[in-house]
């Protein structure tokens, strides 16, 4: 079958799926299923044939006439999309069901279609206007999304928020595709490396689409609506409508030359974004926000790798730059795996217990053992540890910026630091995710809601164990999935893939080292259960330094598990304490609360808007509908243009 | 099947030995301090002993309480496999290596960390947080020692890294090197094997629900590691590359003693560190990596 039938089938089965959603349930999760692996399939092809699809009917959406292309790029997050998509899509027809939420779920299956089709065709457009249509239908379709509980005041400030930034970015990219329209005559897209003259328009795309992907000043929409959309929405945002952000970084800085700087910015926001992004992520309490930020961190870690390929790509496409990009590309699916993953498993948990706040659970793996299975092993692979799929990403990543330190170029200096920074954020995403299995999985449960929990079903359990088998297989076998990597890096630049074919033999040997590693951990972990049986065991209380009777709230809890953390990014997390200490020999009453806000939310973007509100407050005062002023108003202009006319000697 | 005799001979040799270097440090320590103090292989009866015992599990535990530290045990044994050891060059060597073996031994930290927490006990919730902690500093170390072998070699391969010298910033890197060392496998200054106070310590604490053999694999596994950084220190500051085989054997078995011994001296000389301290002498290690780093960088590639 060709793709462009795969394609047919694919969008047929999306919009079938938006018809039946309100009425037929079941189809709408059928057809869903069907367009995702259709579309699955499509990418797949071309990954593997890398032909390119293209597509050019006689066909006009305003003036402008239909024009899809499937190329390398497309197709890589196509894939991520259409598993994303499917298998999300079956995690919320058990959790976000027609039975528990009989309002709200319904239009919420039409969005969710139409927020796929939308990405698709984002991904597919080759015309900066229709790009920018759907573009914003998309946006749209996540805003209706986000706020699936706009009875709660903190889902629709988070919305309110997420369509006011989202609009700023499209405000960006407005600009962006005008101005490349009017400079090039067209609104065609396609490879224009040749015009230098476009290489400022680089900027605005940067701002915009960064807003999109929550690069670290631009990312104050990112925690709140992903923390207050239902988990198979915070799933998508960040697996999958974040990297549109990424697809459009990555996209036009193939297509079009870029300023010389332009490397450095993006590698510059990339350590920031990384570093910043998993500190705020410690301070979080609540376990959707603290994964939201780990997206943060995430998109750090890709646009290092995308900032030095493009520094590479400008300083003679030096051959570490080709390392840099596949690790970047890799990590954009190896994110949407885990990230999805880990949401997926926050959305069991809150679907168990009805609450995000990490002090209050504990011990969940006793009532939900395949939650928390698998919310480990999306930790470990997110944490960038080996056998899993995030450490071949980051090693990809680290191996470029180590080439570009021993080749000594210009480059050298600011790869260190980046390599520096890339180990720091290891660390500190381990400690996080130490911090998380622990608080919410491990121990004793700290109240009540977390004793009477129940693990989910299979429609919700399956999707996680297909996501978890993702990141395993790209972990052990990541040499399957090269070829796509070479694909999809080939259509970035073509100058800088062709001249540095890729030894896949590291890649090779890595994969073996992890299999064998993966075969020992099992044997290893078997061996020792079986000693431990075989020995003997006897069951106590955990010891407390002698106290007679522990109570479950004496475990740590996040915010002192953290407080190290905390402690050295005090300067920009800010952290509001509220504290009570014990007083009088007879303490009545003490508590202690500690709550870390958006600084860049709260500190710099809501004082500059309220100054322009107050500004704009002021200046209303002119325009206030009374005849007699505008005449006034009148008679003053014309004054004032005779002083002058009279002063300044008018012919 | 010379490759299997290869990894099985080394893979024995490295589980052999490692018990050793605690029993030579406590060894220093007493001589030191006057007393004869415990059996060289005072290790290898603890763990044979622990290995015969049964086991006490908290009534809170999940399997991860047994399985963590199997499984750190494999990771630490992994990054053994990768780490050349002098002439005779690492079983497994490819692009790339350095970096798997630093992050198989955070995988390591990652298991233990999990494996402790779920005693729901605040003080291994205490031990790990600080542990976790601390890392983060020692992880930029480590990078930045690995990029100062980097820019010295131009390969991203231990056994290339390792062969020469570090140049003139050997000492600096040594400095660096044996800061992280202490840190990593927690000595004095930064954590004191021997305390019996449950609110300072870091390492021990995080153990204190583990018996019998998950403890046995503990212990194991940290004394590996301590051997994995001795030999790393040593190989990083030693030419060995350029010796003959058995001069750098001699060579190799040499520094890892003198290693153990300034361990044991250090340990007996200097008190441990207050905590708001230790990120400081932490992030002096570091400065001494970033110093090498740089004279590595003006000496230019050999």
């Amino acid at each position: 079958m060709t793709p462009g039938w795969l394609m047919l089938i694919a969008g047929g089965g999306v919009v079938a799926g938006i018809f039946s959603a309100f009425k037929l349930p079941r189809v709408w999760l059928a057809a869903t299923l069907a367009g995702a692996i259709a579309a699955f399939a499509a990418a797949a092809w071309m990954l593997a044939t890398g032909v390119v699809w293209n597509w050019q009917p006689d066909f006009v959406i305003g003036g402008e006439k239909l024009h899809l292309q499937l190329d390398g790029i497309s197709a890589f997050f196509l894939i991520l999309l259409s598993v994303l998509g499917g298998a999300v899509a079956l995690y919320s027809s058990e959790y976000w069901s027609d039975k528990n939420h009989p309002a709200s779920a319904p239009p919420g299956r039409a969005w969710w279609n139409g927020m796929l089709l939308n990405m698709g065709f984002v991904l597919l457009c080759a015309n900066g206007l229709h790009f920018l249509i759907v573009w914003e239908i998309f946006t749209v379709c996540a805003y209706f999304l986000i706020t699936r509980e706009r009875q709660r005041p903190a889902a629709r400030a988070a919305g309110w928020l997420y369509l006011a930034a989202s609009h700023v970015a499209m405000i960006f990219l407005f600009a962006f595709f005008a101005l490349l329209s009017a400079r090039t005559g067209s609104w065609e897209l396609g490879p224009m490396r040749d015009h230098p003259e476009l290489a400022p328009l680089f900027w605005l795309a940067l701002v915009g689409f960064g807003i999109k992907a929550g690069i670290f000043p631009l990312h104050i929409w990112l925690p709140s609506a992903h923390a207050n959309a239902p988990s198979h929405v915070s799933a998508i945002l960040s697996g999958m409508a974040i990297k549109m952000g990424i697809y459009g970084l990555v996209r036009f800085t193939g297509w079009l030359p870029t300023p010389d700087l332009s490397g450095w910015v993006v590698a510059a926001l990339g350590v920031v974004s990384a570093v910043l992004g998993v500190a705020f992520a410690l301070g979080q309490h609540d376990l959707k926000r603290l994964l939201a930020y780990h997206s943060v961190e995430n998109i750090g870690i890709i646009l290092i790798g995308l900032g030095f390929a493009m520094i590479a790509a400008s300083h003679g496409n030096a051959a570490w730059g080709q390392l840099a990009l596949a690790g970047a590309l890799l990590h954009v699916w190896n994110h949407g795996l885990f990230k999805a993953l880990l949401f997926l498993g926050a959305g069991s948990v809150l679907h168990a217990t009805g609450t995000r706040e990490m002090s209050r659970l504990g011990g969940l793996w006793r009532a939900m053992p395949w939650t928390a299975s698998l919310f480990a092993l999306g930790a470990t692979a997110i944490a960038g540890l080996p056998p899993l799929n995030g450490f071949v990403s980051e090693w990809l990543v680290y191996l470029g910026l180590f080439d570009a330190v021993s080749a000594h170029g210009p480059a050298a200096f600011a790869a260190i630091l980046a390599a520096i920074a890339l180990g720091m954020t290891g660390a500190l995403a381990l400690a996080c995710f130490v911090k998380v299995c622990g608080v919410v999985f491990l121990g004793l449960p700290r109240t009540e809601i977390a004793e009477h929990v129940h693990e989910c079903g299979w429609r919700m359990r399956l999707p996680m164990l297909v996501l978890g088998t993702a990141c395993v297989a790209i972990g052990l076998v990541p040499i399957l999935f090269w070829p796509a990597l070479a694909t999809a890096s080939a259509a970035w630049q073509p100058a800088l893939t062709t001249a540095n074919a890729l030894p896949s033999a590291p890649l090779v040997t890595l994969g073996a080292f992890h299999l064998a590693l993966a075969a020992l951990v099992i044997l290893a972990a078997i061996f020792l259960w079986r000693r431990v049986k075989q020995n003997g065991v006897s069951r106590a209380g955990t010891w407390d330094c002698g106290y007679a009777a522990p109570t479950p709230r004496m475990q740590y809890t996040a915010g002192s598990f953290a407080g190290i953390f905390t402690g050295w990014f005090d300067w920009i997390l800010r952290p509001q304490r509220h504290a009570h200490l014990p007083e009088e020999i007879f303490p009545a009453h003490a508590d202690f609360e500690e709550h870390t806000p958006e600084t860049v939310l709260e500190n710099v973007v809501e004082p500059a808007s309220s100054l322009v509100m107050r500004v704009s407050m002021a200046v209303r005062h002119l325009q206030h509908g009374r005849v007699q002023s505008y005449i006034f108003y009148l008679l003053l202009g014309l004054a004032v243009l005779a002083i002058l006319a009279v002063m300044g000697g008018a012919k | 099947m010379m490759v299997a005799l290869d990894i099985f001979l080394r893979l024995a040799a490295w589980l052999l030995l490692a018990p050793l270097l605690p029993g030579i440090i406590n060894k220093v320590k007493a001589w030191v301090a006057g007393r004869r103090g415990p059996p060289m292989l005072q290790l290898y009866f603890d763990l044979a002993k622990l290995w015969r015992k049964g086991v006490v599990l908290s009534t809170a535990v999940s399997p991860m309480h047994v399985l963590g530290p199997a499984m750190a045990w494999v990771a630490i044994l992994g990054a053994a496999l990768l780490l050349p050891v002098g002439p005779a060059g690492a079983s497994l060597s490819f692009r790339g290596d350095a970096l798997l073996f630093v992050y198989l031994l955070a995988f390591a930290r990652f298991c233990i960390a999990l494996a402790s927490l779920d005693t729901g006990s605040a003080f291994e919730g205490m031990g790990v947080a600080r542990e976790v902690s601390y890392a983060v500093l020692s992880e930029a170390a480590i990078i930045t020692a690995l990029l100062t072998l980097c820019v010295q070699t131009g390969s991203v391969s231990l056994a290339t890294m390792l062969a020469p010298s570090a140049g003139a910033g050997a000492a600096l890197l040594a400095a660096g090197l044996f800061g992280v060392l202490l840190a990593e496998n927690c000595r004095v200054p930064f954590d004191d094997p021997n305390t019996h106070l449950e609110l300072t310590m870091i390492h021990e604490v995080m153990v204190l629900g583990h018996s019998g053999p998950p403890l046995a694999a503990i212990l194991h596994g940290a004394s590996l590691k301590l051997l994995l950084f001795a030999v790393l220190l040593a190989e990083a500051v030693l030419p060995l590359g350029k010796l003959s085989l058995l001069q750098a054997i001699g060579a190799l078995i040499a520094s890892v003693f003198v290693v153990a011994i300034a361990i044991g001296l250090v340990e007996s000389l200097l008190a441990r560190l207050a905590f708001r301290r230790v990120p400081l002498l932490l992030t002096t290690a570091f400065l001494f990596c970033l110093f090498a780093l740089l004279v590595a960088w003006k000496g230019g590639t050999p």
